[in-house]
């Protein structure tokens, strides 16, 4: 009996581990910088680190669901995250913003300084105002190279190391981390799959991002930012790309080497800056809202994405109808709460409020 | 403020976990139990550096750019803040006027790692043929005019310093540069065996400058041949001088097909490819090989 009772015992704690952190090693997290953020399985962050050319993920233990199902406000983050590290506001860049969707905690990442020796940092806030760092100097994480990107080691023929690549946005998707990136040279259009738990990566797993206007011309295309999306069962991901499509991309597509277009969903056009993306169902239908820095907080609708083919003829080029929401002016970054709330980070006459927004 | 407290030896000490900036006041303050607060205030003194850093350089170096020209870099003597780029960058034209909107205005600002190098990008959504920016606003500049890149001086570095001057390169624009590149128009001069002349490479066209520093290579007999590279010519010329002398041979430049000239365009890859006409389907090899020899005086 006893030794059955211990079996159980075991099992139940391999469980509360579970996937997401057996992996992870204890130790000092080197973040050479700290810029988009993606929540994981069971409260593992992702953190993309540009100078370090690698992902990084971090075991933020933050497992226990929210108690209140409401709302979040702190007005002046930006101020008190300086206080916070002995420097003046003008001296920090937020650089995102996430919600843990298991404690609602959100997590920021944040540059100390804004020079080439600025400090990253990830904080967490809570709903009671309390913000805290996430020590990195021991704590379970895994990191990978991201493949093909430079590192600070390369160096070009005049011993010189410029070149380098910026992750723009992340998501995890699947079982994988999708990274897009921009590099600072070539004009190139990355997007890489990477699988976690992290394996040693090979080289050559990024895919190049195309677009074909009109079935017609057909360039690189970046990827500015992206949202996860199922369409018909299907993983996809619907990505604005910084020639303003909005295009959506089967997740299955993204295999090393591959040569993927996106089907244009969606033709945002000129002032179209989208910072932000997320999808949401209200009232049995399906939208996107997109914090674009041009723009506010758009709403576009999802209907019939399912049926949308690619276009192949030289039709007219329309813009799409979207609707602008009111009273939603200088939103930096955008996340989803929970099923009726967005969090935003809105800039107020220099005043940086993190906040929850009903969706629209 | 983040940080610790510890009792040492009578005192009650807090250690920040970062060291408070000059400027930045910091107030401390115990209460005292049954007492008055106990208040302290630090100020660092700020010692503001004069103002010193300027742009040293903006690539393309000529004067004359296509209308679907792709980027710019600009190199400053000193590292720079980041975060207030698109404030401080105006491309006017010929009347004074600013443009509105001409470059993708990405966030994260495509820095290098010193913060000495900034790349940027025209909206690429007003240089595609068949997206509906172009058809919308148009093209950022125009055949036949001239513009400048006009760079503030109130743009601060990272010691939080204003640019010594304002900057200015002016330009006149040409009809847009569409053909893929074609390594058949190139001109290898080779230097004679036994000395450590310039191998030199001419374009008809100038090239991406940061990408021309690192995507060539000569590779000999026995592997790639060390030497330094310049550039020079607006960009035009690639030349490099080997560390040892040269010995008689077959040798080849490698050439990766990441290259791009001013508009973008590959060998065999234009920026924008007409897919009336055919498109490869997958990645194709990633560099070319052009031979040369290096023969006897």
């Amino acid at each position: 009996m006893r030794a059955l009772k211990f079996f159980i015992v075991m099992s139940a704690v391999a469980i509360s581990f579970g996937a997401g952190a057996v992996n992870l090693k204890s130790g000092k997290a080197d973040l050479k910088s700290a810029g988009p953020l993606a929540f994981g399985p069971e409260g593992i962050l992702f953190a993309g680190d540009s100078a370090g050319a690698s992902l990084i993920a971090l075991d933020t233990g933050d497992r226990t669901p929210a108690k209140s199902t409401g709302s979040f406000e702190i007005k002046g983050i930006n101020r008190k995250i300086a206080a916070l590290l002995g420097t003046a506001p003008d001296q920090i860049l937020i650089q995102d913003v996430a919600v843990n969707p298991i404690s609602k905690n959100v997590y920021l990442s944040v540059s100390r300084g804004r020079g080439p020796d600025a400090i990253p940092v990830i904080l967490r806030a809570d709903a009671s105002g309390k913000i805290s760092e996430l020590a990195l100097d021991d704590i379970k994480h895994s990191s990978v190279s991201l493949p093909d990107a430079p590192g600070a080691e390369t160096k070009d023929a005049r011993g010189q190391s410029h070149r380098m690549e910026t992750i723009t946005h992340m998501a995890f998707v699947n079982g994988n981390v999708i990274v897009a990136g921009l590099s600072n040279e070539e004009f190139s259009s990355s997007l890489r799959s990477i699988p976690y738990p992290f394996q040693q990566a090979g080289k050559g797993t990024s895919v190049e991002i195309y677009h074909g206007s009109h079935g017609r011309f057909e360039t690189n295309a970046p990827v500015r930012t992206f949202v996860p999306f199922t369409v018909d069962n299907e993983p996809q991901i619907l990505a604005a790309y910084t020639c303003t499509p909005l295009v959506k991309i089967p997740v299955s597509e993204l295999k090393p080497g591959n040569k993927v277009k996106g089907t244009t969903i969606a033709e945002l056009g000129n002032h179209n800056r989208p910072l932000d993306m997320i999808v949401y169902r209200k009232n049995g239908r399906d939208y996107i809202l997109m914090a674009n820095s041009s723009r506010g907080v758009m709403k576009l609708p999802l209907d019939g994405i399912g049926k949308f083919e690619p276009i192949t003829s030289q039709t007219e080029i329309k813009g799409v109808p979207y609707e602008t929401i009111a009273g939603l002016k200088g939103v930096q970054h955008l996340d989803r709460f929970n099923e009726a709330n967005a969090l935003m980070l809105t800039d107020n006459a220099g005043s940086l409020d993190l906040q929850t927004v009903p969706l629209p | 403020m983040l940080g610790s407290y510890t009792v040492e030896s009578d005192s009650l000490t807090f250690r920040p976990r970062f060291p408070a900036m000059p400027g930045v006041a910091t107030r401390a303050v115990f209460h005292v139990p049954g007492g008055a607060d106990v208040k302290a205030v630090f100020e660092p003194a700020r010692k503001q550096p004069a103002a010193s850093t300027r742009v040293e350089h903006v690539y393309p170096s000529g004067g004359v750019l296509p209308a679907n020209q792709l980027k710019f870099y600009v190199h400053f003597s000193a590292p720079m803040a980041r975060g207030d780029a698109w404030k401080h960058i105006h491309l006017v034209n010929e009347g004074g006027a600013p443009v509105d909107l001409p470059f993708l205005e990405i966030d994260q600002e495509l820095w290098d790692r010193q913060n000495r190098r900034l790349t940027i990008l025209f909206d690429p959504g007003r240089i595609k043929r068949g997206v509906l920016p172009r058809e919308q606003a148009g093209a950022a500049i125009e055949a036949g005019k001239q513009y400048a890149l006009a760079i503030d001086r109130d743009w601060l570095d990272a010691s939080g310093s204003p640019l010594r001057e304002p900057f200015r390169k002016t330009f006149r624009v040409v009809p847009e540069y569409r053909a893929a590149l074609d390594p058949k128009a190139w001109r290898i001069a080779t230097p004679a065996a036994g000395t450590a002349g310039p191998l030199a490479l001419d374009f008809p066209k100038p090239m991406d400058h940061a990408l021309l520093a690192r995507v060539i290579q000569v590779i000999g007999a026995r592997g790639p041949v060390p030497g330094k590279i310049a550039i020079d010519r607006e960009e035009t010329q690639w030349r490099f001088v080997p560390d040892e002398p040269w010995k008689a041979g077959e040798y080849r430049l490698q050439v990766d097909r990441s290259l791009e000239d001013l508009a973008g365009n590959h060998i065999g890859r234009a920026f924008d490819v007409d897919t009336f006409d055919t498109v490869s389907k997958h990645l194709e090899r990633t560099t070319v090989s052009l031979p040369f020899r290096i023969g006897q005086q």
